[in-house]
């Protein structure tokens, strides 16, 4: 198994009565609340941790979020870039570019592309549809996001893996008559990933043969798109995939003691309970954000208890996990906490019920973490739990399901 | 919402590959009515009101209400092209075009392409053209605003008038949000106009009035004023105690506001 180290650079440093006061901290809070200098030390230390990272043997995992206190990574490739100057061995998982929202796939290819050779050959794809505040942000609607996911996806492979000439693309939503960039990529073509948890595009997922990445979803729900994507490549008649085509991410938080590793494990907590919070017209009324038909469940004020989840919502990434507490995240599988043995068994408790995952994306410093703290739990994690990962080899995906 | 009528009955009008859901209602001559940010719903107390003097004809566009949105229709072009084919299965002679909000830009756009087809064009509460500056947004984004400011700069009365989800059938509330999904697709980019109308209004050539409810903050009254110096002769008028949805909160001030102009 494959270790990722993921920070997403939040900015935990506005007042409480701030973040209480607005409908939403992410989309619509002022950056008059951002302070550049904060902002630049955050950037320092994170940065320093992901080239920890490197030196301790995880790979590296650049995510992408826009005008919000959940992160300060609105440019993904900025950071992508950096990465790969400064780090030496480390793979590098850009995940991702918001592709949906971006209305030029060749300039996002070329971005890859440049990132590629910068890191020869370090490079990994990955791909979210995103949602929510990100489309307000981005002057995008949420109508056919799906679909535009995958024409983008196919834009970007082809710019990446052309090297005859210009050719033109006409697509339903794309139009770009003369592409042909330079440089081309320093491999053929990375290996591309999809962060996706709903059923269809499980399937999507399953079919095209991309790592297939589950955040914070739980072990159900996980469980079920794993199956899904595993599914539609029977159902298409294609061979069956190893682990190394699944990935799940969640928060690690890793201490001498159990209780340290919790007391860490509360702080990145921070994540769910602050950097959540975002205002209806970015969620439950978002156009496109969800099915017509789940509109009786969302949008009444008053929502029955035992309601589920509407088809087409991320049941576990949002509203409905602001105020969990750290023993409620880790019986969930969304937060894996405490000392170095404990924290190896729930991984692993997690891995034999979902069938398996060759990659874990660790989400490892959010909200009032320290740069100290986060700079301890890499070590520990490093020295203690990674070599246990590392020797887990890949096997045949759903092995035990 | 306001006190409802027994409900007339919708026809299905198949046109260009579509099937148009059409409430017909009231004899007289044609006054065909496009609406705005939802479908016309049977039992509003303006659809008898309209159909007093006139024969109503009031489509709901594809994805909204019972009309089906082909795969391929998603833009005001569509709308534009649907619309002048089922005029052309109206009776020969002038017709009377009105609508309301985003319906109204719809008209405009239509009234702008028909000529003399189009004998009287009435415009409610029109969006669909750019009057101020690059930092001055005419028209409040419904999508991006909090839900409740929407309300509060809708609805002249917003606690008598506004709708109110938690009491309503389900079926209602899939159908409103459908209706917000197709009007995303129409009308998100640019938001809520076409960069071009505007210089085309001057080639209008129907008798116009430009209606505007005179507490509106969607779109205020001035833009609407804005509006009506644009298209050659038009009248405009203010209706009172009415936010963005007259039809809605004075059908009986605007059913005679159209009623006088009609006899006029």
């Amino acid at each position: 198994m494959d270790v990722w180290y993921q920070c997403e650079i939040p900015y935990p440093n506005v007042a409480k009565d701030v973040l209480d006061r607005a409908p939403s901290v992410r989309g619509s809070l002022p950056n008059r609340y951002c302070d550049p200098k904060i902002a630049a030390d955050l950037f320092e230390e994170c940065i320093d941790e992901f080239l920890l990272c490197d030196d301790r043997g995880l790979n590296v995992v650049a995510i992408e979020h826009h005008a919000g206190i959940n992160s300060l990574l609105a440019a993904n490739p900025m950071l992508v870039a950096i990465l790969a100057r400064q780090t030496r061995k480390a793979r590098i998982l850009s995940l991702g570019t918001l592709i949906t929202l971006r209305p030029d796939p060749v300039r996002v290819a070329e971005e890859y592309a440049t990132a590629d050779v910068i890191s020869r050959g370090r490079l990994e794809i990955g791909f979210v549809k995103s949602g929510g505040s990100e489309m307000a942000s981005s002057n995008m609607s949420a109508i056919d996001n799906g679909w535009r996911y995958w024409e983008a996806i196919d834009l970007i492979s082809k710019a990446l893996t052309s090297h005859d000439g210009p050719f033109s693309w006409e697509g339903q939503y794309f139009s770009h008559r003369h592409v042909n960039i330079w440089p081309r990529g320093y491999q053929q073509l990375p290996r591309m990933w999809s962060a996706t948890g709903d059923a269809s595009t499980s399937r999507d997922v399953g079919r095209r043969g991309m790592v297939h990445a589950l955040v914070l979803r739980g072990p159900e729900g996980t469980k079920a798109a794993f199956a899904a994507n595993r599914q539609a490549r029977v159902d298409a008649g294609l061979p069956a995939q190893t682990t190394d085509n699944f990935a799940y991410a969640a928060l690690v938080a890793v201490g001498e003691t159990e209780e340290e590793g919790m007391r860490l494990g509360e702080k990145l907590l921070w994540f769910l309970n602050t950097s959540m919070k975002s205002a209806p017209q970015f969620g439950k009324f978002l156009p496109g954000g969800a099915p017509p038909e789940a509109a009786p469940m969302i949008y009444r004020s008053r929502r029955a208890p035992d309601t589920p989840t509407p088809a087409g919502m991320k049941p576990s990434i949002g509203g409905a996990l602001i105020g969990t507490t750290p023993h409620q995240a880790k019986a969930q599988g969304i937060l894996f906490a405490g000392t170095p043995d404990s924290v190896y068994k729930q991984i692993m408790d997690f891995y034999n019920f979902v069938g398996g995952f060759g990659h874990l994306v660790m989400i490892g410093r959010s909200g009032p973490m320290t740069h100290a703290e986060t700079e301890k739990s890499i070590n520990l994690f490093s020295r203690e739990v990674l070599p246990r990962l590392k020797a887990i080899a890949p096997v045949q995906a759903g092995f035990n399901q | 919402m306001s006190t409802v009528t027994t409900a007339p009955a919708t026809q299905r009008v198949p046109v260009a590959g579509v099937d148009l859901d059409v409430l017909r209602r009231g004899p007289g001559q044609p006054l065909l009515l496009l609406h705005g940010f939802e479908h016309i719903d049977p039992r509003l107390p303006i659809v008898d009101l309209l159909a007093r003097d006139a024969e109503l004809l009031a489509p709901s566009h594809p994805g909204f209400g019972g009309t089906k949105r082909p795969k391929d229709f998603g833009t005001m072009y569509d709308l534009v092209h649907l619309y002048l084919e089922y005029i052309d299965t109206l009776p020969a002679g002038p017709i009377t075009l009105m609508g309301i909000s985003f319906g109204g830009w719809l008209a405009a756009e239509i009234a702008v392409k028909a000529g003399r087809r189009i004998g009287k064009l009435i415009l409610v509460d029109a969006l669909g053209i750019k009057i101020s500056d690059r930092e001055t947004p005419d028209i409040l984004d419904v999508f991006n605003a909090h839900p409740d400011d929407v309300v509060k700069k809708s609805w002249h009365d917003p606690a008598k008038n506004a709708p109110r989800y938690d009491d309503m059938e389900d079926e209602e509330l899939i159908t409103i949000s459908r209706n917000r999904e197709t009007l995303c697709r129409y009308a998100f980019h640019p938001y809520m106009y076409s960069p071009q109308l505007k210089r085309w209004l001057g080639f209008i050539k129907a008798r116009t009035l430009v209606l505007w409810g005179a507490s509106d903050g969607v779109v205020k009254p001035s833009y609407g004023e804005a509006y009506a110096k644009l298209i050659p002769g038009a009248k405009f008028e203010t209706i009172a105690a009415a936010g963005h949805h007259p039809e809605i909160e004075q059908p009986v001030a605007l059913a005679e506001r159209v009623q006088a102009f009609l006899k006029a």
